[in-house]
């Protein structure tokens, strides 16, 4: 059998929303190069599966077959021929009615749709017959899935050779990371895989979570505004929601319960993660970051900032420090009136400022306005097309830039005239909002102000139950030893992640309540394994007969400086444990502090893949990482891959011997 | 390549490779269901056999038992003793262990999913693919039950297979016996410590020595009430508040008092789901901190050094456990005496409501009653094949424990303990001698058929697997 080449490879990810797919791996490893819905439509003979939406039309000609020949060429055999009667058939690429979702929450609901879409990727990519298909399995798929995908696969794909990977484990490799736990944030549901040693361990789900369940719940949440499924994912999507970390009071309501991010835990996690090279996670103290970016911190023409924040308030700028320069100015021109004009501007803007809320971030501010875009043609039978790619791209930036042209107040006109700058940015974006309808000239705009809720889209528990099954997942790890590393090397990814503020809110909840602090009572003495039973010279192992009350409190004794401790300890590497790991590698022993989490970190991604930027699909990055080994460098050594020689001697049940899902 | 010979090569070549039968192995016990095909190492499903009801429905697998949020009532099918007592329920719970990971979900209505037209564009059958409504019926079910089981049980386990799942061939086999065989053993003593029940079992030839069979509740769950014995008794006492009614907690000084934010819930969440909750908290306790005294002698007995072990145990270093709440203390003799009534009546801690420990359900004494029930000629090879199983059996110093009272029950004799050193072989212990066995060529003839089972009636698994 000739060496597989990497332009011959195709991947397959599919997810419940959207399927990622490439053929050849490039030279330098990109996000997909294609992204198909994962739907399927009944085709109207009621028996095989299109991939768009098919209905019949009376007397129409050639025109429509020319659009929809791409995909009529490579599907197979029955479906065109039945098109040639005077019922035209016409594919609506943008219509979901009627679509079967073959996945649902990650499980193959319809397995003869699910086959049909993959051989509708396949026929859009028409590979040759030599490529090698690498599939990326959802882990709540049954190995008797695995067994129909593979005898599918083989006999209508006529592939040289398949590997079934589990996503979790493909997005540890996209980390190049043994040990991980991966949160994978769907569109029904999160998938928590704990891996150890490239293994999987572990797994968990968390059902009716994930990006849809915060849709719907927006949309629960604002039934009373007439919100419809659409305006919700826009709304998720838009920067102005948010999830807030445990602790932060909603804006507007006085501050119920205090945040608990006290020095201690920091220092608590930095006590434990004392080695070199290791990132404290900050989660706990984001709040407070927020709480600093007051509104001395933005300069007068600092545009970005404000940008960035999504509104403009002119009054704060008067408040700050515009106010001054523009009196100075005007002190010299004309002396005599300045007194008296002084005492009225100050009052303007001392009572602009108690009007309009200050410039604040978005997690400040009780209301916010959002924009929301529609079809302009609502009467043309199709709805708003999923937004796959496009609204990611548009709505985001657009609302960034429109925002300030919504909130420039009435009061701030006469500063907008002082300074002349401001008139300039607003006619910019004016300019910009030209721009944008003239390019999309079917969308129109609406704008909504929404309140607290949508700071609430993760609200009813899901942030807690994914917590709660990180937590149980990395808990059933068999190797005690190893639970550690997993909490060392959390994974969020997903595109349910990408909702502002949810990776942090996560691992802000995961600290407050799973993080297992150094003991007072263990500081200096349990830490030490059991077979060291003479006291050394430091007398720090004398055995104490109290143990529950400590004798000698250190100052503050929950958090001693991981430095000192560090310090103290590394003549004696058996005093403390985290150095000792580092010498050991994994043959720690199982001593004394084995309740696990001493330390939560999340996993900083790679930086040596250009092409990407966001990880939340970092699936796919590991699936060409992936692919690249097992059929390029390895060429089935290590078993990575089923060929079509051992597919034909023993079955589909051969997948289960070879490839990386178990 | 010879890619394009399909149907001659597909045609299984070897009949005692065994795999084809894609025979699943289902091993119920008190704390979890295991399920997986024959001849892998793990179960590939594994799930909690606690399941949740609410308002009538029953849900199942820890993806779904923990939410609180749900109002669940928590419920095990299972007896005290690892026998099932409510069928239905445990009937789904199977199905739901065999369905979740290893066979297809079930398909939507046939009439519509399209797979019985003739469609052009598959012109391969395939097959399996159009499962019918029964969920195992092209897989043997080799299922285990505990050596105590009744006749009635034994019977319902086949109807179910065969009537309610459609299964071709079935076979019930001894836990014991196949925990026997995952450790490569036909002649063994089987040491197995469960959740609900420990017993010791001498086996002869894969066959289970009827008089020998000791069993008595010092087991998991039993450990987990000498903990909460343990914690209310402590001076703090102890609170057991498990995770889910914590919002966040400070860390505190070793003995201090819990610092931490609580939650609360408006709905009534049933004491059943928080003793689920308390659990999780005990199990790990049990995993970091509980050890058995290692020996020599007991705890309580005195050393050469002319004290107890008790004052030597006191001088070593303790460990910390935090709680979910933050409140963290040192456990020093106390981790060991907690475990030390499985050996010394004497030592266990009063559980209020339940009987006190005899001398009898002790471990050792077990040993020694399951010996004493077999013929001499066998006592010596038993001794020296000591299989030990269960995943309370994982208790640190567990096997130094068991091996230094044997060897002090029995001097001179030689005892050689066999006890798997990955936690997953030790867990599985059964479903993996099952997954041997189911993936043997020689069993394959030692299947029930659903010929015979329709020919002889469920009473056929009483004559053929003994």
């Amino acid at each position: 059998m000739p060496p597989f080449r990497d332009e011959h490879i195709l991947i397959i990810a599919p997810g419940s929303q959207t399927t990622l797919a490439q053929l050849g791996l490039p030279e330098s490893f990109t996000p997909a190069a294609n992204r198909f819905p994962t739907r399927m439509f009944l085709a109207p003979d009621g028996k095989t599966y299109e991939p768009y939406k098919v209905r019949s039309r009376k007397r129409e000609s050639a025109a429509t077959n020319g659009a929809g020949d791409v995909d009529m060429s490579g599907t197979a055999n029955g479906e065109g021929k039945e098109q040639e009667d005077e019922e035209e058939l016409i594919e609506y690429p943008e219509d979901d009615e009627d679509a079967i979702y073959p996945l649902k929450e990650g499980r193959i609901v319809d397995m003869p749709a699910f086959f049909a879409f993959l051989q509708h990727i396949h026929n859009t990519l028409s590979p040759t017959l030599h490529t090698p298909v690498m599939l990326i399995a959802q882990p709540a798929w049954t190995a008797k899935n695995h067994e129909d995908i593979t005898q599918f696969i083989f006999e209508k794909f006529r592939t040289p050779a398949l590997c079934i990977m589990d996503s979790a484990l493909a997005t540890s490799y996209a980390f190049g990371i043994a040990h991980a736990t991966v949160v994978d944030v769907g569109f029904g549901k999160v998938d928590v895989t704990a891996i150890t040693d490239f293994q999987i361990s572990s797994r968990g789900t968390v059902p009716h979570s994930g990006g849809e369940a915060m849709t719907l719940r927006l949309q629960e949440l604002l039934k009373s505004q007439g919100f419809t499924r659409d305006m919700a994912e826009q709304l998720k999507k838009s920067p102005i929601c948010e999830v807030l970390s445990p602790g932060v009071p909603l804006p507007g309501t006085e501050v119920a319960e205090e945040v608990i991010s006290n020095p201690a835990a920091a220092a608590s996690t930095g006590a434990t993660a004392s080695g070199p090279s290791v990132k404290i996670t900050e989660a706990p103290r984001i709040p407070a970051l927020e709480v600093d970016v007051g509104e001395d911190e933005f300069g007068n023409g600092d545009d970005k900032a404000i940008e960035d924040d999504g509104v403009l308030d002119v009054a704060s700028i008067v408040a700050s420090g515009k106010t001054q320069e523009f009196l100075a100015k005007k002190e010299k021109e004309k002396a005599e009136r300045s007194a008296a004009r002084k005492a009225t501007k100050e009052r303007e803007a001392a009572e602009a400022a108690a009007a309009r809320p200050q410039r604040l971030p978005n997690s400040k501010r009780p209301r916010a306005m959002f924009h929301y875009e529609q079809a302009a043609t609502p009467n043309k039978r199709q709805k708003t097309p999923e937004p796959v790619t496009t609204i990611e791209e548009s709505a985001p930036v657009a609302i960034g830039e429109a925002a300030p042209t919504e909130d420039v107040p009435a009061a701030a006109a006469t500063a907008a005239e002082a300074t002349g700058v401001d008139q300039q940015r607003t006619q910019k974006k004016d300019a910009r909002r030209k721009i944008w309808e003239e390019e999309n000239p079917d969308r129109v705009r609406r704008d909504i102000e929404i309140g607290l809720e949508r700071f609430q889209a993760a609200g009813d528990g899901i942030l807690d139950a994914i917590a709660d099954t990180i937590y149980r997942t990395i808990l059933s790890v068999d190797d005690i030893s190893k639970r550690q590393d997993a909490w060392d090397a959390l994974v969020i990814c997903g595109c349910g992640s990408r909702v502002r503020g949810f990776k942090e809110a996560l691992l802000t909840i995961l600290n407050n309540r799973y993080l297992v602090s150094p003991s007072s009572a263990t500081m200096f003495m349990s830490e030490l394994p059991s077979n060291l039973a003479t006291p050394s010279g430091t007398g720090s192992m004398t055995p104490n007969a109290s143990f529950s009350s400590t004798p000698h409190p250190p100052p503050t004794a929950s958090a001693v400086n991981p430095l000192l401790l560090a310090a103290t300890t590394s003549q004696n590497p058996a005093l403390n444990p985290s150095l000792q790991a580092s010498y050991n590698g994994g043959t720690q022993t199982h001593s004394s502090h084995s309740q696990s989490p001493t330390s939560i970190k999340t996993v900083s991604p790679p930086s040596y893949f250009p092409e990407w930027k966001q990880y939340e699909e970092a699936v796919f990055l590991g699936s060409q990482v992936a692919a690249k080994t097992i059929f390029v460098v390895d060429q089935g050594i290590s078993k990575g891959f089923l060929s079509r020689v051992e597919f034909n001697e023993e079955g589909p049940s051969a997948i289960h011997q070879v490839g990386l899902v178990y | 390549m010879a890619s394009q010979t399909i149907a001659s090569s597909m045609q299984p070549t070897d009949v005692y490779g065994g795999d084809e039968v894609s025979a699943i192995i289902l091993d119920p016990g008190y704390s979890s269901v295991r399920a997986g095909f024959a001849g892998e190492d793990t179960p590939k499903s594994f799930v909690n056999s606690h399941y949740g009801v609410a308002d009538g429905r029953s849900v199942f697998g820890d993806d779904a038992i923990h939410n609180p949020l749900a109002g669940l009532e928590i419920r095990n099918p299972m007896s005290k003793e690892g026998i099932v007592e409510d069928w239905d329920t445990a009937t789904q719970l199977w199905e739901y262990a065999i369905t979740s990971r290893l066979t297809s979900f079930k398909q939507s209505d046939p009439r519509t999913n399209g797979l019985n037209d003739d469609s052009k564009d598959i012109d391969i059958e395939m097959e399996g693919v159009d499962e019918g409504e029964k969920a195992l019926e092209e897989h043997p079910l080799l299922m285990t039950e505990t050596a105590w089981n009744t006749t009635k049980n034994r019977e319902r386990s086949i109807e179910i297979a065969m009537e309610s799942w459609g299964c071709p061939a079935f076979w019930l086999a001894r836990n014991s016996v196949l925990a026997a065989f995952g450790a490569g053993k036909a002649t063994a003593l089987v040491v197995d410590v469960g959740a609900s029940t420990t017993s010791v079992i001498s086996i002869h030839d894969g066959l289970i020595l009827k008089k020998s069979i000791q069993k008595s509740p010092l087991a998991g769950n039993w450990l987990s009430s000498q903990l909460r014995s343990l914690f209310s008794t402590t001076e703090p006492k102890v609170d057991l508040i498990p995770h889910y009614l914590i919002s966040s907690k400070t860390p505190v000084d070793a003995g201090a008092p819990a610092q931490a934010v609580y939650r609360k819930y408006e709905n009534n969440i049933p004491e059943s789901f928080r003793a689920l909750e308390e659990e999780r908290v005990l199990t790990e306790f049990k995993e970091s901190v509980v050890q058995v005294w290692t020996g020599p002698g007991r705890l309580g007995s005195a050393n050469p050094a002319g004290t107890t072990n008790i004052d030597y145990v006191k001088a070593q270093p303790g460990r910390v456990f935090e709680f979910p709440d933050g409140a963290n203390q040192m456990w020093g003799v106390d981790r060991m005496n907690v475990a030390e009534g499985m050996w010394d009546e004497k030592a266990a801690l009063p559980v209020p409501g339940e009987p006190p420990v005899t001398k009898a359900q002790t471990i050792p004494e077990m040993v020694r009653a399951s010996i004493g029930a077999v013929d001499m000629d066998l006592r010596a090879a038993l001794l020296q094949n000591i299989v030990v199983t269960g995943g309370t059996s994982l208790v640190n110093g567990f096997t130094d424990r068991l091996h230094n009272e044997l060897t002090a029950m029995y001097p001179g004799a030689r005892i050689k303990i066999q006890a798997a050193g990955l936690t997953a072989e030790r867990r599985f212990g059964s479903w993996i001698g099952g997954s041997i066995l189911g993936s043997l060529g020689t069993f394959h003839q030692m299947w029930i058929s659903r010929k015979e089972y329709e020919e002889f009636g469920a009473n056929v698994v009483e004559k053929r697997c003994k």
